[in-house]
């Protein structure tokens, strides 16, 4: 991948705004699987993404990293063309995806895996269904062969054995790995992740990180995971995008941006109350 | 700078035209998608056909014998004693009866009670964002859960219309009976103006009705936001605007009608 060049801002209070961001992005040594290209989303009089100019490479496991309300769950929607950009574009594997037509795009988010925040499990089905959904919708496969992929991702999971139970009778925790091993029957390419770590405690988070890695280094793939919990991302994270204020601040290997000498990447990574993010 | 200006002064009304915009948009996707195979959609049009047959029979069958029985049966009826013309009732019930209470009353009946667990059913999926996760998983949403909406509120409003207009002229008898009436001269002004066009008119006018309930409340559940309250903002907003869509396609439907067959505006 190459090294882009700083973005440039233009003069005046724009320019302050965006004083840190200086958009460089570290090479990763392997190829973007996902490209933000000027990327702009607004909602109403809302601008959430401004720019947003964003790589996340082949066979890693990236971050998105950033304060609450700076666009990170926007662009999880982006990648699967459940939102389109005002302007800009997002290429998946080389494929425009705001360009694509509905069978196409249909066709293409099948080597998505998502785990959304809740897990968002059909609450008409059990868990056991809710995970076989994609298979059942998506393949040939006879009902004994799903049952064994099932029933693995299940165990891998930690939820062999929890196939009846419906999901308002699970734990947030349950529900998210629930929603896990469902994003995974498919062997996806891209598993993208929307804050696994909301709402569950740190030994269920760290636990959850351990199992994106172990899944990860089994499957391969790029995986994504969004998130502003700094733990989360030194446990798991190969490649780190820092986003405020719809942009991009820096992006990179994870080992170059822990080290980054940017005044806001060293103050959100480390969990500094000191720096230049306040509660504004 | 005028834009600008305009957007400022007008934000609703440009609102209230995005969001009748959206809703053709859906209208246009639902019938392509339930016209266009794959139709995987037959076990959820049987389940949310008999979800609203469940659901309204009951307060339709009381709210058409009531209404009818005290608004065009007592008051009315009280009117024609003064021309000594109490034996119009029945043909007075085919104006008032067949032609706007009984396709009104159904589609509100229908909007408030299905319609609403519609919007509150998709609405609460959307915040779950389970109808996310539906599309990520490649299927299509407007097919799978608009269009068997779609269909069943129609056919089941429809069907629905026939109830109510036997249930309402029940109200009717009552009514003359109440006025210590024979029921012949009651039946026999009803039969003398009532026509196919009258029967017809009625049954179609209902089940579009019950098109536009369909696609506002599944159009309003599937573009909620914000949570629980969310849900709720949307389930009001869907019975508001569905009131208000039956009631400017009733005034179309029914001047079109009479246009187009002056034959049901002389009265017998």
């Amino acid at each position: 991948m190459a090294v882009h060049e700083p973005q440039r801002s233009s003069p005046g209070s724009e320019e302050q705004e965006f004083e840190f961001h200086t958009g460089e992005i570290r090479a990763s040594g392997e190829p973007d699987a996902i490209e933000f290209v000027d990327v702009h989303k607004s909602f109403g009089r809302n601008h959430v993404l401004r720019g947003l100019n964003m790589s996340l490479p082949e066979n890693k496991i990236s971050m998105i990293l950033g304060p609450s309300g700076t666009g990170k769950s926007v662009c999880i929607k982006h990648i699967v063309g459940l939102l389109y950009p005002d302007s800009g574009d997002v290429i998946v594997h080389g494929e425009s995806i705001p360009s694509l037509r509905d069978a196409e795009l249909f066709e293409t988010r099948k080597k998505f895996g998502v785990l959304f925040q809740d897990g968002a499990l059909f609450g008409s089905m059990n868990l056991w269904d809710n995970v076989a959904f994609p298979l059942r919708q998506h393949t040939e496969k006879g009902e004994d062969e799903i049952g064994e992929i099932v029933n693995r991702r299940m165990r891998e999971v930690g939820l062999g054995g929890e196939g009846a139970k419906m999901p308002n009778e699970l734990s947030g925790g349950m529900r998210k790995r629930a929603g896990f091993a469902r994003s995974l029957v498919l062997d996806p390419e891209i598993v993208l992740f929307d804050e696994p770590d909301s709402g569950l405690d740190p030994v269920r988070t760290a636990l959850l990180c351990e199992l994106i890695k172990e899944i990860h280094a089994e499957n391969g793939g790029c995986y994504v995971v969004i998130t502003h919990d700094i733990m989360s991302a030194r446990r798991v994270a190969e490649h780190i995008s820092v986003l405020w204020k719809g942009k991009i601040v820096e992006s990179g290997p994870a080992e170059e941006l822990f080290a980054s000498e940017n005044p806001f990447v060293r103050q959100f990574l480390s969990g500094e109350s000191a720096g230049p993010l306040g509660m504004e | 700078m005028v834009r600008s200006v305009a957007e400022r002064a007008f934000p609703s009304i440009r609102h209230v035209l995005e969001e009748f915009g959206d809703m053709m948009i859906l209208t246009g996707k639902t019938i392509w998608s339930a016209l266009r195979p794959p139709y995987p959609y037959g076990g959820e049009f049987v389940s949310q056909f008999l979800f609203a047959l469940r659901l309204v029979w009951f307060p339709l069958l009381v709210s058409t014998v009531a209404i009818n029985y005290g608004a065009p049966g007592l008051q009315a009826g009280d009117f024609l004693t003064l021309f000594g013309a109490l034996d119009r009732l029945g043909g007075f019930f085919v104006l008032a009866a067949i032609r706007e209470i009984g396709p009104l009353i159904t589609s509100i009946v229908v909007a408030g009670v299905a319609g609403t667990a519609i919007t509150a059913d998709l609405g609460a999926r959307k915040v779950r964002e389970e109808l996310d996760a539906l599309q990520v998983l490649g299927v299509d949403p407007v097919k799978n859960l608009v269009v068997p909406r779609f269909l069943a509120l129609m056919v089941v409003t429809g069907l629905f219309d026939i109830y109510a207009l036997l249930f309402g002229i029940f109200g009717g008898i009552l009514a003359a009976l109440s006025f210590g009436q024979p029921l012949g001269p009651f039946w026999g002004t009803l039969f003398a103006n009532a026509s196919v066009t009258d029967l017809w008119g009625s049954v179609l006018k209902t089940t579009i009705f019950g098109a536009i309930v369909a696609i506002v409340c599944c159009y309003k559940g599937m573009s909620a936001s914000g949570g629980a309250e969310g849900v709720g903002r949307a389930v009001n907003e869907a019975v508001v605007i569905s009131f208000l869509g039956i009631g400017a396609f009733n005034y179309v439907f029914t001047q079109t009608l009479l246009a187009t067959h002056p034959n049901i505006l002389v009265i017998k």
